[in-house]
């Protein structure tokens, strides 16, 4: 087994008196595609806001590749290597796909002090990026607002993955999504694994989950009540964690 | 293919449209008016047009950012008295022209200040500041035209390098500037990027309030630059200077194509919807409608493409949010 990405260990979130999350472990590894789901309020979307450098925690510690971090914004995590690609992209409609695949980040070179884009080379970078992910989209020049909901996608995951993303968050990536793009996004997001990237992806959807997920996680009141490989469960037993209806979730709330 | 024209004088629908009313409307007066298709008056509509050419380019920027300036026109009127100052205390008239790009980057400091650390909205900032600079003027006037100024910035700017005056080369290095820093700089994109969405600019982690400031100044030293050429031409600074300098130059530049809501804008579109204003109000003033009736023409204008994009679903009203940039 490769060795892990990011271990969390003992994470816990308070805000004020609620305690959202508590004592969460969790190893997310290269090239593999970890699912986390749990009903709304389970502490999912706490636990990837503090992957994501949006939250500190409360305690425990964070360790990317055998050192410990300390994110204080997304840029800290973005510098880590973890990107988080949010439900509502973060993608501006007026301007090209090359041109958002680099945004904030262009390439230029200086003349008499004056920094110009390097179009070409972008452009020729996000056409490999485009081939590379099989991402069926032939201009990297066409303006964004142009494309379907998948297809703004696999414009973010190409950003994530020109920013040397190590680790891409998927918030919920098909929430919005007809069913043929649905399936185009989970075919992206197998061959982000694949690529070697470490993918965290956030689904309400269990059969979608079993399609694509190495490793299934399940939050549940804020703490991970259980960890599966996919060939050793099924939809029913991860149902049962969600809902709390599986003996094993039932003594672990009995304890507490 | 290429989505987004983006050349020096890239031209689409809009942009030739644009071209024909203004041929249109030349064809029109030359036929109702005898004085009209004259060499001198269309060197007067040319004159006429620099000033708000410049204004309208820093327009352009604001507007594709998502911002406004209203208060160009005393913006002008302040860099102007600068430039009028300097010119009649002797100072050289190579140093004057540039009193003025000088003071009005220096009034953009202020605007971004306002508006980006003080959080207040761009049209709501520049409406104080309009009330602010207005009494200003009053003030440095001591309510008194400034005028008879001496020549000497009208003859430089006048000054023929092969076979044409200096104020054209000006004219032209601002175009180009603009155009590449709108253009092939990240800077623009960034610009048209807070257009679109300011939140969303800052999560791909662009400097926000950088480019902002950028913009106001940027914007700012335009508009002084056009009061070097308004000290040049008239030679004299007059207590209502400008007054409908900042109707005209959005008119002209959503007349171009550029978006009031931000995220796009054009070039080309910009000098045409100048040139089809001044071209519009030079007429009218010829066939016999009196100058007091310019602005309205002006802002009926504004109102019916403004109504019309909306209309014709190009704008949604929903999507009217520049109040909050």
């Amino acid at each position: 087994m490769t060795a892990a990405f990011l271990v969390a260990r003992g994470i816990a979130k308070r805000f004020g008196a609620l305690t959202a999350l508590s004592d969460v472990d969790l190893e997310i590894r290269p090239g593999e595609v970890l699912a986390l789901l749990g009903d709304n309020g389970a502490g999912k979307s706490t636990f990837i806001k503090i992957l994501a450098g949006a939250h500190p925690p409360s305690d425990g510690e964070l360790i990317v590749e055998g050192m410990p971090v300390a994110f204080s914004s997304p840029k800290d995590a973005a510098s880590s290597g973890i990107a988080t690609i949010f439900q509502e992209l973060a993608l501006s409609e007026n301007l090209s796909i090359s041109e958002n695949v680099f945004l904030g980040r262009e390439l230029k070179r200086s003349v008499l002090g004056v920094p110009f884009l390097r179009r070409a080379e972008m452009r020729r970078r996000v056409d490999s990026l485009l081939k590379e992910l099989d991402a069926h989209i032939s201009d990297p020049e066409a303006p964004v607002g142009s494309l379907s909901g998948g297809q703004r996608q696999a414009v973010a995951i190409c950003r994530a993955l020109n920013l040397n993303a190590k680790l891409v968050i998927m918030d919920e990536p098909t929430a919005a999504l007809a069913v043929a793009e649905t399936r185009k996004v989970l075919a992206l997001t197998r061959r982000l694994a694949e690529r070697g990237c470490a993918v965290v992806l956030i689904s309400h959807n269990i059969s979608e989950v079993f399609e694509v997920a190495d490793r299934i996680v399940v939050f549940r009141r804020g703490r991970k009540v259980a960890e599966r490989l996919r060939a050793e469960t099924d939809p029913e037993e991860i149902v049962s964690f969600i809902t709390g209806a599986h003996p094993g979730v039932r003594a672990l709330e009995k304890t507490n | 293919m290429r989505q987004f024209r983006d050349g020096v004088f890239s031209m689409t629908g809009r942009e030739w449209s644009l071209l024909a009313a203004c041929v249109l409307a030349i064809i029109v007066f030359s036929v109702a008016s005898p004085y009209y298709a004259t060499s001198g008056n269309a060197g007067t509509v040319l004159r006429n047009s620099i000033e708000l050419l410049l204004i309208g380019l820093g327009m352009m920027l604001l507007l594709a950012m998502g911002g406004i300036d209203v208060s160009v026109g005393v913006v002008m009127g302040l860099a102007a008295i600068g430039v009028g100052r300097a010119l009649g205390a002797g100072v050289d008239p190579v140093l004057t022209a540039f009193v003025g790009p000088l003071t009005g980057a220096l009034l953009g400091l202020v605007a971004a200040t306002v508006i980006v650390l003080g959080r207040v909205p761009a049209i709501v900032g520049t409406l104080g500041l309009l009330g602010v600079y207005r009494t200003a003027i009053f003030v440095l006037l001591g309510g008194q035209w400034l005028s008879g100024l001496p020549t000497g910035l009208t003859v430089l700017l006048g000054t023929t390098i092969l076979g044409l005056p200096i104020a054209a080369y000006v004219i032209a290095l601002a175009y180009l500037a603009v155009w590449v820093a709108l253009r092939r700089t990240p800077f623009g994109l960034h610009l048209l990027a807070i257009g679109n969405s300011e939140e969303k600019a800052r999560l791909s982690g662009i400097p926000v309030v950088k480019v902002r400031f950028a913009t106001f100044i940027i914007s700012g030293a335009l508009t002084g630059l056009a009061a070097t050429f308004y000290v040049a031409n008239y030679r004299n600074v007059e207590m209502t200077v400008g007054s409908t300098l900042a109707l005209d130059a959005i008119a002209a530049v959503v007349l171009g194509g550029t978006s009031i809501l931000g995220g796009k804008c054009s070039l080309v579109g910009t000098v045409l919807g100048v040139l089809l204003l001044r071209i519009l109000q030079n007429g009218l003033l010829l066939v016999g409608v009196p100058s007091l009736w310019q602005p309205v023409v002006t802002g009926g204008l504004l109102i019916g493409v403004l109504s019309f994009e909306v209309l014709s679903n190009r704008l949604s009203l929903l999507q009217f949010r520049w109040a909050g940039k």
